[in-house]
């Protein structure tokens, strides 16, 4: 979205040559009231337009103020990669802190270790003291990550390796699991982070 | 063999009130009697597909994906990605005997791969 109201003034000063060849950009900076050399830039995209150098230049190629404000908003919109980049750190960051937080995750990895385990997520609720949901998106999130396997055998495998498993030892190791599958979704967060800026 | 769409899944943030809004709409019937108490929707047409909910976490958004039928998950998802696919879940065996797998298309939309027992 952003450079849409760029394009409309290379439109526009195309629009001109075609009609005029010797029209110049210098002729279109002083239709604008603008300065040549600032237009050249932000017409290579190399400098950003002002909220009111839009309002002014819409006006003069006859643009109503609505539409103005459409471009001024388009100019303020996060870029896609900017946009993507927040969502999966967001994402991230959130699974990061459900599997800090949220005790069915390490009760269900518990669970799975005791005698007389029952491969279902209905009676690992019941143990955890979750519902049914709580306990199936905690299934969902230990498959992911890689530190839960459900066996062709209908037996479910606590994969972390953790001897003992205690709740401080699952927490670091459900976080590398989800700092690893962030960075291979190439999003750096926590211990990478900190490395960055070392 | 033939890949054809077998089932629909919603992923809901509530999937309480999900079913209860498509019963009430579509006089479809909900049963969660099973090992993972998952929603199992029954149309009542013996036409189209049937389907499922699962929750989703409070920060996902809700969406639907479709399972499809394959013969081997494990080749599935191995020719997946190998067209471009990434892995959310890897193959896994679920209550019953069913595999399933859950990838992301080359476009980041989510699917299944599902060998019915």
């Amino acid at each position: 979205m952003q450079g849409a109201f760029r394009e409309k003034l290379q439109a526009e000063y195309e629009s001109r040559r075609a009609k005029n060849s010797k029209y110049s950009l210098r002729a279109f900076a002083a239709f604008l009231g603008a300065d040549h050399s600032s237009l050249a830039q932000i017409l290579r995209g190399s400098r950003p337009i002002p909220a009111a150098r839009i309002r002014a230049w819409a006006r003069k190629m006859g643009f109503g103020s609505e539409e103005a404000a459409v471009y001024i908003a388009a100019e303020h919109v996060a870029s896609k990669a900017v946009s993507q980049r927040t969502q999966h750190l967001h994402h991230w960051t959130a699974e990061a802190l459900a599997v800090m937080n949220e005790p069915a995750h390490f009760e269900f990895l518990r669970l799975t270790r005791e005698p007389g385990f029952r491969a279902d997520t209905r009676w690992v609720a019941e143990r955890a003291h979750s519902s049914v949901d709580q306990v199936n998106i905690a299934l969902t999130r230990l498959l992911r990550l890689g530190l839960l396997e459900m066996r062709e055998d209908g037996t479910w495998r606590d994969i972390t390796a953790l001897e003992p498993l205690t709740e401080e030892a699952f927490r670091k190791v459900a976080l590398e699991s989800v700092r690893q599958a962030a960075a291979a979704k190439g999003v750096k967060f926590g211990k990478s982070e900190r490395k960055q800026k070392a | 063999m033939n890949s054809p769409v077998m089932q629909f899944q919603m992923i809901s943030k509530n999937p309480e009130e999900t079913a209860k809004f498509y019963c009430d709409l579509f006089g479809w019937t909900v049963n969660a009697d099973n090992p993972l108490g998952y929603r199992e929707i029954s149309t009542g047409s013996p036409e189209g597909i049937q389907g499922g909910i699962w929750p989703a976490p409070p920060q996902s958004p809700n969406f639907v994906q479709l399972f499809m039928a394959v013969a081997d998950a494990k080749a599935a998802v191995e020719k997946a990605q190998g067209l471009g696919a990434v892995v959310l879940i890897p193959p896994t065996t679920l209550p019953g005997g069913d595999e399933m797998a859950v990838l992301h298309d080359p476009q980041g939309m989510p699917f299944a791969v599902w060998r019915r027992n």
